[in-house]
């Protein structure tokens, strides 16, 4: 059995709300909202909204789409992280409700999820500490 | 270089009735988060216990995670195509449901056009029957059964969430501005 391991230590940041106009992609957009924000990497908090279609991948390579307009997101989970050559990418999934409100899930896909009507989304800053093995939890000893 | 093409469906660019607004994303910044956990109490709707839980710590604007629960009634809509071509989608009619697993949703607490509250729900849930839905939640409308829905807020400190009216999409939608600025 393959290790778990602790990959990043850290704490949380700041906290930004964005509102995402129409036909605007989802996940670029998250993306951008970092960078309006100066934020490295960031978790969702919060989101809701619509798409005009969802597009969510399948682990086969195909993926599914909702169509809408509205595909409304009822959740949604997600990370964006900064990258070696200076680009920050977004790993965003989620629950979409299609228009007569049945669940469909899935990992959305970049550049085919433009938002419909609009788009609300809370991220929090990530501060991932620069050495891990320097990491102390503070839980009361047992 | 070169790529083959994949074969993703092309994403649809809809045009809204108003002029194209300038602005694409409008974002505010927080500070660093203020979060709560709140139990939404059995017999309160998902709107009182919220708006109550969240203004007795002073807080106004809040985006939230909601999970688990039961509910003794809901009502909810679905985003639909207009048929009139007023809007590009619009709310269906309400739609009452009995009681209702709650499995998980999002919300936010902003603020009406002369300030009263207003919370913005989208949720999973699950049916008697056993169908799982979703939908915009009419949150005055829902209320908290057996056991309470419990809920995780992060205030959003400095930010006013103004129901306000879009010229674009010609909807009222939840939008950001800084505290203490008056229009």
């Amino acid at each position: 059995m393959p290790d778990i391991r602790m990959v990043e230590s850290g704490r949380m940041g700041r906290v930004a709300y964005g509102r995402i106009a129409p036909n605007e992609d989802l996940v670029q957009s998250v993306e951008k909202l970092c960078l309006a924000q100066g934020f490295r990497n960031a978790f969702v908090r919060g989101a809701l909204g619509s798409l005009v279609d969802a597009c969510l991948a399948r682990s086969d390579g195909t993926c599914q789409v909702v169509h809408g307009p509205a595909a409304e997101i009822v959740s949604l989970a997600g990370e964006v992280r900064s990258h070696d050559d200076g680009s920050l990418r977004a790993a965003l999934t989620g629950v979409v409700v299609d228009v007569d409100g049945n669940v469909h899930g899935g990992p959305f896909v970049a550049g085919a999820n433009p938002v419909c009507v609009t788009f609300e989304v809370t991220l929090e800053e990530w501060l991932p500490q620069p050495h891990p093995e320097t990491f102390h939890n503070h839980c009361p000893s047992t | 270089m070169s790529y083959r093409m994949a074969s993703l469906p092309r994403p649809r660019t809809l045009a809204h009735p108003g002029p194209f607004g300038a602005v694409r994303i409008e974002t505010l910044c927080a500070g660093s988060g203020r979060h709560y956990r709140l139990s939404l109490p059995p017999g309160r709707s998902l709107f009182d216990a919220i708006v109550e839980a969240l203004a007795g710590v002073g807080v106004h604007s809040a985006s939230m995670t909601l999970l688990d629960g039961d509910l003794s009634a809901l009502s909810f809509c679905l985003a639909r195509p207009d048929a009139t071509g007023r809007v590009v989608a619009t709310y269906s009619a309400p739609e009452a449901v009995g009681p209702a697993r709650f499995i998980f949703g999002n919300a936010t607490l902003g603020r009406s056009p002369d300030g009263a509250p207003v919370v913005h729900c989208h949720a999973v849930f699950s049916t008697p029957e056993g169908g799982v839905r979703g939908g915009h939640l009419l949150t005055e409308r829902t209320i908290v059964g057996a056991a309470p829905v419990k809920a995780v807020a992060t205030a959003l400190d400095g930010i006013d969430l103004r129901i306000t009216y879009d010229e674009e999409t010609r909807m009222q939608l939840l939008k950001p501005r800084s505290e203490g600025r008056h229009a």
